[in-house]
This record gives structure tokens, sequence and C-alpha cells, in this order.
């Protein structure tokens, strides 16, 4: 009988399910392993789509108008404010940094201070608590002068540093207000920046009569506008490059309302991404262990199969029908707690969050992360699918089992593929492609190492000299024996740990530098706003002070570069990491002589006589980033003002001292009669902090204080937060890892309870046999957490060194620790599941054999 | 005129090779067989017999030596044609009986007829089923049977399509004495039914009897081809 071949697609599947009524036994681990990394990354990409489709969303809340137009260091003139009105409702605000005096204490305090004109807020809605409950929430009516005092809404933060309260009388500048109300949501809060201090908002008026608009201060101005019907912010946009081309405007649309606040969710989930994605990688492993031993127990029906005239294709087909069932299963539940996921910890980061993380059904994210997770199930399957296709039918007649044999060029080929698919979704879905590909070259790196490494440790133990401790032969024989899971252990284990340990050593590491490193060199204070007039009385009056060392001070301007070399600054190539430079107006100054803790590496630096063209003096990663040099010409855009003036020099920047120091120093020809103010800084023991700041602040009212250690303080608190949500998802990764463990050890379970059954026949005690399993546990953990440890630490050493050029910091702690932790997690799970191995009574089990 | 055998083994040597060095399981095995014949093969553990067999079911390649069976020589073949050319000619019973676990009696006995594209499969199969007296256990999984119920269920598999060759590899070797000689009465039955070629390998002298021919493997040679056919014309002539 030679009928038509019935090896179709529907027998295929009809063996497949057939074959998927033996249960789930053995794919429990797979199913988990798919499951943790499909939901890490399903969590994180909904999350972050939710957050960028909030700011999306409520852009016109969020950027206050549907256009914002921004001038730094000077007001709109009446023709462009006259213009601006043309287009539609317009609201003129003013932000800049200014010190608050608490009349009562006298303590005097950072503020981020914002004066609003009586349109405010044009979109959303400022919430209050104010003094008198029964006035009106309205916010120029809290304002507006009564009894001839203006008054000020502030954060409740403010109320607590100042100890004061509602109706407390303030002092900024030279004008007293009192507090009406307290903020409890600003809506456009999120559009305005990293705050170095609380939010005072006041009147546009009382700004005018607090003595702080001096020329050359450092003052923003916003004009936000709601638009006229049937006018676009592209329309708008257009329009206002062809009228206002010269007025050196800063256009914010709604459309991407806080650009900041987006990039840094941006960065942030490809980050988190790329780990849930390593997470997955490791739970593949897990994958395809399960995959082999589930293949390995169906020998006799592949072979059976094969005798009644099934052909390898069917029998690859079948399984892999299986497989790819079961992995779509995993996926989907995985994408619903990843979206459960995002769903709580958007309630847990409510706080944190720059808009209302409202969580949505996203597509995007979640077809992607069910991508991931089903390229990772067929990447880890294929191999031992394609080695069972392989197996003999012969096997039936002689045992031919243990002769595995290599998968056919076509299926190495699918491999490869399915590799490069995974590799190229994981590039081509990120912003930061350059990152993503050092973060995916890296990790397949460290992934063929580990594996080499773990193919390596079975090769050692095999060849380890004889011992006379019997149980110490034993483990070492175990680590080495056919089927042993030493090698999927190291890379599974060692692949979570590795991250882990990189990501603890770069946090430490970061941490030291912003707590410990940076302030010891860092001044105590940054002076902003120091007029001409006031700067030599200000330098007199911080030496005075005893122990204040180090007064520095600059020339300080606001400008942004228009263009390079003829080229404008928006369509110029630049490295991600120097994009900033082009992005909105810089600080610049001028000087005669080099600039304290500055090298000039290029060109020459200007005679003190200077009178010729505009010269540049530009910091050396940023030309290099902007791939320009000596000669090459910047126009910059100061105050109005376009003055182009070439590279004269370069200099190699020391950012880490803190030291007042600009990416542009112009000579001290070109900007010396614009107007300006001063930046200074000066040095101060713990002890003369207080003097000197109240030396400053009482005398120069419009001076603004930083204190460096706030603001190191807000800068460790934010990495703090960052790092508790990396720390989150690698730990993800090792949990994966976990996982691996677990199904390596409980897949040799049954050979494990006949090996104890075996040595207690011939002899060995439970005490003995616990040794042996302990013993082995133990030098597996010890391997791969010396490996990872290792890996990591190299891996947190370029990052610190070469990629942050920051100084290393050895952590000592943090490495024993993880080694502690390997070891001692292996050994948990080893001897979990060797437990009952134990106990088992020899008799029944060689009955059954 | 004599037609052609329906197997023809030529000079079949097959080494394997192993850490302990080349390992000879066949040495140079001649051996023809008629189509509708039956054929005993004896011999000790380690004789080869089931390699043999093997090689017959084109399972396994000979290091040596060609093999043709129904006029098909093997020389050539792929995997994946060998298994199509045992689906519709050869059916194997196993001493371990080989059925798939997770498939009821009626899907085992159906897979061949399945391969094979037969869309009245599980028509054949019931019929079958209830050839060897197990048409009301057809929906039980291989747990839910006996070992005797078991083989006769890899019984109806193996002739499910009607091979032309049927090849029992100690096919009551896990079985109690009374239910192994019910399988084989029904092995027989069957090869009585349709004229099929049968090359039953047995440890039972007196089950090789019953066979056409009996040959004897040892070392991986024939040692002693006897036909059973001419010894029952002798004893009957004598007595």
């Amino acid at each position: 009988m030679s009928g038509n071949n019935g090896e179709s697609l529907g027998l295929a599947i009809k063996y497949a399910r057939r074959e998927l009524r033996g249960g789930l036994k053995g794919f429990r681990i797979f199913i988990a392993c798919l499951i943790l990394g499909v939901a890490a990354i399903a969590g994180v990409g909904t999350l972050s789509s939710s957050i960028n489709e909030g700011l999306r969303a409520n852009g016109r809340v969020i950027l206050g108008g549907d256009i914002d137009v921004r001038l730094t260091a000077r007001a709109a003139s009446s023709s462009e404010y006259s213009w601006l009105e043309g287009k539609g409702d317009i609201s003129s605000m003013q932000v800049l940094r200014a010190m608050v005096l608490a009349n009562e204490s006298g303590e005097r305090l950072l503020s981020e201070l914002k004066a609003v004109d009586n349109a405010y807020p044009l979109f959303g809605q400022v919430n209050l608590t104010l003094k008198d409950q029964k006035k009106s929430q309205d916010v120029p009516t809290n304002l507006a002068q009564e009894d001839g005092v203006y008054g000020a809404l502030v954060e409740e933060l403010l109320l607590d540093r100042l100890n004061v309260k509602l109706g407390s009388t303030l002092t900024i500048g030279t004008l007293a207000l009192e507090i009406r109300g307290v903020i409890s949501t600003e809506p456009d809060k999120a559009s305005q920046g990293m705050a170095l201090g609380p939010r005072v908002i006041i009147s546009t008026k009382a700004l005018a009569e607090t003595g702080l608009v001096q020329p050359g201060s450092l003052l923003r101005y916003h004009y936000r506008l709601k638009l006229n019907d049937g006018l676009s912010t592209d329309d708008f946009r257009d329009v206002a490059k062809l009228d206002q081309a010269e007025a050196g405007w800063r256009i914010t649309d709604a459309s991407n309302g806080a650009p900041g606040i987006k990039r840094f969710v941006e960065r942030v989930a490809m980050f988190l991404t790329l780990v849930g994605l390593t997470a997955l990688v490791v739970g593949g492993v897990g994958v395809g262990n399960a995959v082999r031993a589930y293949l390995d127990g169906k020998t006799e029906t592949i072979a059976t199969l094969k005798c009644l005239g099934a052909t390898s294709s069917l029998i690859f087909r079948i399984h892999y029908i299986q497989v790819m069932v079961l992995a779509f299963v995993g996926s989907l539940v995985g994408l619903a707690l990843g979206f459960g996921g995002a769903i709580l910890a958007s309630q847990f980061l409510a706080q944190a969050l720059p808009v209302p993380a409202v969580v949505s059904f996203q597509a995007g994210p979640l077809v992607l992360a069910s991508a991931y997770g089903l390229l990772t199930a067929t990447l880890f399957a294929i191999w031992p699918l394609a080695s069972a296709r392989e197996t003999s039918a012969a096997t039936l007649f002689r045992d031919v089992v243990g002769q595995k044999k290599w998968p056919r060029p076509f299926y190495l080929g699918v491999i490869a593929l399915t590799f490069a698919l995974l590799v190229g979704l994981a590039i081509v879905t990120v912003e930061e492609q350059a990152f993503a590909i050092v973060f995916v070259v890296a990790a397949s790196a460290v992934f063929v190492v580990l594996y080499g490494v773990g193919i390596l440790v079975q090769w050692l133990a095999k060849r380890a000299p004889k011992t006379s401790i019997p149980t110490l032969r034993l483990a070492l024989a175990n680590l080495h024996r056919p089927g042993t899971a030493t090698a999927s252990v190291v890379l599974s284990m060692g692949l979570g740990l590795t991250l882990f340990v990189t990501v603890a050593l770069i946090e430490g590491n970061l941490r030291e530098q912003v707590q410990d490193q940076l302030p010891e060199n860092a001044p105590a204070f940054f002076f902003i706003d120091i007029q001409n007039t006031q700067l030599d009385e200000f330098v007199k009056a911080a030496e005075s002070v005893e122990g204040v060392s180090d007064v520095n001070h600059v020339p300080n301007l606001r400008g942004r570069i228009i263009s390079v070399n003829e080229v404008p600054a928006a369509k110029v190539k630049v490295a991600s990491d120097v994009k900033w430079v082009l992005r909105g107006d810089r600080g610049l100054t001028y000087a005669q002589d080099i600039p304290v803790n500055a090298t000039v590496v290029a060109g020459e630096w200007w005679p003190t006589d200077y009178t010729g063209e505009p010269l540049i003096s530009m910091s050396e990663d940023a030309a290099l980033g902007m791939n320009i040099g000596i000669g090459d010409k910047l126009t910059v855009n100061v105050m109005g003002r376009e003055i182009t003036a070439k590279i004269a020099n370069l200099r190699r920047v020391d950012w880490s001292t803190l030291a007042i120091n600009f990416v542009i120093v112009f000579d001290h020809n070109t900007l010396a009669a614009a107007p300006h103010s001063h930046l200074a800084t000066a040095k101060a023991p713990d002890a003369s902090e207080a003097g000197l700041f109240r030396a400053i602040t009482g005398k120069f009212p419009n001076i603004s204080v930083v204190r460096m250690k706030e603001a190191l303080q807000a800068v460790a608190k934010i990495l703090e937060q960052l790092s508790s949500a990396v720390t989150a998802t690698a730990s993800v990764t090792l949990v994966s890892g976990i996982l691996v463990l677990a199904g390596a050890f409980a897949a040799g379970h049954r050979k494990r309870v006949y090996d104890s059954v075996i040595l207690k026949v011939l002899g060995a005690t439970r005490r003995d046999i616990f040794k042996i399993f302990l013993l082995e546990y133990a030098l597996l953990g010890l391997v791969t957490s010396l490996i990872a440890a290792s890996a990591g630490w190299l891996g947190a050493y370029m990052v610190i060194t070469e990629v942050l050029e920051a100084k290393w910091t050895n952590l000592p702690l943090t490495v024993i620790g993880t080694v502690v932790i390997s070891v001692g997690v292996t050994i948990l799970f080893g001897l979990f599941g060797s437990w009952r191995a134990l106990g088992e009574k020899p008799a029944p089990i060689l009955r059954s054999e | 005129m004599t037609s052609s055998p329906i197997i023809t083994l030529e000079n079949i040597y097959l080494t394997l090779k192993s850490d302990a060095g080349p390992v000879n399981i066949l040495r140079g095995i001649d051996l023809n067989v008629s189509e509708g014949e039956t054929v005993g093969i004896v011999g000790p553990s380690g004789s080869g017999k089931s390699t043999l067999m093997s090689i017959m079911a084109g399972l396994e390649k000979p290091s040596k030596g060609s093999v043709t069976i129904c006029d098909t020589p093997f020389s050539g073949k792929d995997e994946d044609d060998m298994a199509r050319f045992r689906r519709d000619n050869i059916g194997i019973v196993f001493q371990s009986f080989h059925l798939v676990p997770t498939m009821t009696a009626i899907e085992n006995v159906a897979i061949p007829l399945e391969l094979a594209g037969r869309a009245d499969a599980f028509e054949i199969a019931e019929q079958k089923l209830i050839a060897v007296g197990l048409g009301a256990r057809a929906t039980h999984y291989p747990t839910q049977l006996s070992g005797g119920e078991q083989q006769r269920v890899a019984l109806a598999r193996a002739v499910a399509t009607q091979p032309r060759i049927l090849l029992a590899d100690e096919p009551t070797g896990n079985l109690d004495g009374k239910t192994g000689e019910l399988i084989i009465n029904q092995l027989f039955d069957l090869h009585d039914g349709h004229n099929t070629t049968m090359i039953l390998i047995t440890h039972d002298e007196g089950l090789a009897a019953r066979c056409d021919r009996t040959i004897r493997i040892e070392d991986g040679k024939i040692a002693a081809p006897q036909d059973n056919r001419e010894e029952m014309a002798l004893e009957g002539s004598q007595t």
C-alpha cells in the first residue's frame, strides 16, 4: 500500500495535542521562566508607554499651553509680544531661583520662584490649601495685593524647612509677601525641570518689586499660548521660523511638553527592558533544559513513531508545536502579570512620577514582550528538538541512547536567524541603539564565556587529581557525570549573578562618588546672580568669614548654539552623549586667562590683550562629540544677538571637581559689554558654612545660594530611586537563574534517588550521602559565584572608568555578599531537592528498576 | 519458475565503534526469504539477532553488504525514505510493546494508517482491534491495559496496513506462558490469513519450530539453517 503521504501540518497538530495529554510535568519551569521574563519586559514597557502616553495626553496641562516660548535673560520685546498675542490666548511667566527669608525665624532657603500673570494657568488647575478656606482657589486672586501686601503660594516643604505657616511673612529680594496658600498640585511642574528648592509662586507684579530682575539675571521668560482655532502647533512653528527667525526663541509644544522627562523615562525603560530581556534569555536556558529533559523521556515514543513510518520532519513538527503552544501560554500569562505589575508599580511610584500614571492597554509593548518570549523559546528549544529529530529508531532494538547527534545545518541556520531576529528587535526598538548594541554584545559575550566555563569546569572536574576523601571524589564526579546540570547552572545562575554584581558595583561606585568623593572636592556653595556692582563687596564679605577659601567668580550669561559651521543646530549630527550641548540654552562665560581646573589640549589660548574677531574655547569632550575642532565656527544667540565665533582652542575639563567650568568660554573681549551677572563658588569647612550663608544672604538678598551638599543629596536621592528600579529588574534575572537551577536539579531528581539507593546498598549512611550532595552543590555554587563576581567586577570597572571616566572604588562587601548568596542559594535548592532522595527506601526503587 | 525472494541479504556485515574498539556485530550474513515464508531466528544473547532484524527493517545500515526488501534495494535510501517504506511494507512487534503512552489503543493502531494518509484510518484500526479481541478497549490508554492486551494492540498496529512483511522481536518475552501462547497463535493466524512473510526472533525452540525455517545466529553468523518443513516431512516419513 502506498497511500498519499499523510504527514500534513494537521497530523502534526493532532499528534502534538495527544502528546500534551501527558500533562505539563517537566514543563512547569519552562513556563515559569518564560512568564517571568515576558512579565518583566511587558511590565516595564507598559508602564513607560503609559507614562509617555500620559505625558502626551496631558501635554497641554504639563506644558501650560499649546506652545511655550522661552527666552533667557530677556523679556520679549513689545513687537514679539504683540506677535504672540495674535496667535492665541497668552499667559506669561518668569522662573528663577531665589532666596526666601522667613521674617519670623530669620531662616533663609533657596526656592524655585515662579511669577505668573492673571491668565495662569491656561490649562489644568492649581490645587491649594488656603489660609482662608472660604476663598476661591483662583491663583491670581490669592496672589493679588491685600492691604498692600502681595500673596505667595508655597510648597509644604518650605513651611517645614523655614518653620513657617499659612499667614507667615516671607521676604523675597526686597519685597515682603504673605503665605496665602500651600500648593498641593501644580499642573505644569513636570515641564520645569529639576528643582533645587521648594516652589514659590508670586505674581509678575510682585516679582517686579522684589528687585531681583536685573540686567543679566538668570531669569527665564515663558510665554504660553492657547492657540487660536485652526492654528496647529506645526503651523505656529512654521510661521515663527519665518517671522521670528532671529529672536532666539526656544519653542516647545504640547506634543512633547516635558522632553527631559520623556527622555529620562525612555532611557530608564530601555535599560530595564534590556535587563528584562537578559532575564528572559537566562530563562531560555531553563526552556532548553526542560525541552531536552522532556525529549530525553520521549526517546522511545519518537523511535516507535519512526518505526511506524513517521519521518524526522514530522517528529520535529510534533514537538515544536508542543513547545510553541506552551510558550504561547507562558507568554500570555506573562503579559497578564506584566500588565498587572505595571498597575501596581504605578500606584507604588505615584509620588515619584511626573504625571498621573494611568496604566492603559498599550499594544506595542505587549506585542514586543510576547515576540521576545516566543523568539527566546524558539532559540533555546530548536537545538534539542533538532537533535531529537535525529533519534535513531534502532534504539528500540539496541541502546543507542547517549549518541546525541548535532542538529542539521538547516536548524543551525534557524538558530542563527532566530538569534539575529532577537538581537535585531532589541536594537531597533530603542532610541539609544549604540547602547543597546553594546549591551547585547556584552551579554552575548558573557553568555558564551559562561557556557564555555561550565564545560571547562566539567572537564577540570573529570581530570581533578584523585582524592582519598570519598565524599569529595563522588561530589566531583557528580559535576561531570553524563546528564549533569553543571554547565547550565553555571550559565544561568552565572548570568543573573553577573548582571546583579555589575549593577550593584556601578550603583555603589556612583553613590560613593556623589556622597563621598564629590563633596570632598566640591565647593560648599554656588552663588548665582551676583550683579557687577556687587562683585567686590561679595568677595570681601565671603572672604571675611573664618575658614572660607577659594572664592572664585566668573561672568555668567545664557545663550543658545544656533548653528555649527552654518549648519542649523537641529541638523547637526552629534554623539548622543553631547546632544545636550545643542539642546536649549547654555551657560556661557568669557575669560582672559585659562580657567581653573582646565588644560588646553589643542590650539592656543588668546593673549591677555586680545581684541580681534570672536573666539571660543570649547571643552574637548563636546568638540569630539560634535566632530568639530580648531577653526570651526559656532553661531551663538546671546540675548537676541547672534555671534559667530571661531574655535581657537580645546580644553580638557575635570568636571568631577565641581568647580565652575563651561563648555564654551568666549574671549574676554566679545561679551564683556553684554548685560550679565556673575557666578561664584567658595569652599568652607562644615563649621563655617552657616556663617558664610548668613553673611551673603543677609547682605545680598538677590543672590541665590545653592548649598552643594543639598544639591548632591537631591542627585543621590534620584540615583537611589533609579538604582532601586534597576536592582529590582536585575533581581528578576537572578530569580530566572534560580528557576533554571531548580529546574536542573528537579530534572536530575530521579537519578539522584537512584544514586542514593545504590550508595545505601553499598554501605553509605545518610550522613555520607548528605555530605556528597552538600559538597557538590557548594563546589557548583562557589565556581559560579567566583566567575560571576569576576565578570561583574570587570563589567562595572569598565563602565565606571572607561564610560563614566570616574574613579573606581573597590566594594569588597558587595562581591563577597554575592559569593555567599550564590553558594547559599545553590546549596539550598540542591539540598531541598535531594532531601527526598535521602529518605527513599532502597527496596521499592530496586524492584521498580 | 520460483519468484524472487521478498527479503535478500547479501554478505551483511555490521561493525560498531565503541570506546573499547570496533565491535563486529554481524559477520557475513547471507539470507533469502520467500514471500509468505515464516522464519524463526534463534541464538544466544548478544549474537546479533535483533541487529539483523533492525537491518531488515531499515533501521540500521550495514557496514558492508546489500539489503533488498520487496524488490527495493536499501542502498542510497535516507532515513525518511526508509520510514515511508516501513509504513507501507513492514510491521514490527517488539518485546516491550512500545505503545505511545499518550495515545489510546485505537489511536496507536491508527498511527501507520494516518501516516499513510488514509481517511478511514480509525475505521480500519477499530476492525483490527476487534480482530485481536480488544474492540471494547479501544479508548483505553496503555497504562490501563495488561501486558497481554498491550501486545495485542501492538500486534493490531503492526498489521494495520496489511504489510507484506511482519517482524517480531521476542513478542512474548515480557508475557506469561498462557498469554504468550495466545499472542503467538494470533501472529500465526494473521500470517495464515494474509500470507504475510514473518520473521520471528525467539528464545523458545518450540516456537521457532512452528516456523517454516529456523536460522540460528551465533557470533554474528548464521550457524545452522534448518528447514523445519523438511524436518517435519522427514519425521512424518519415519513414523
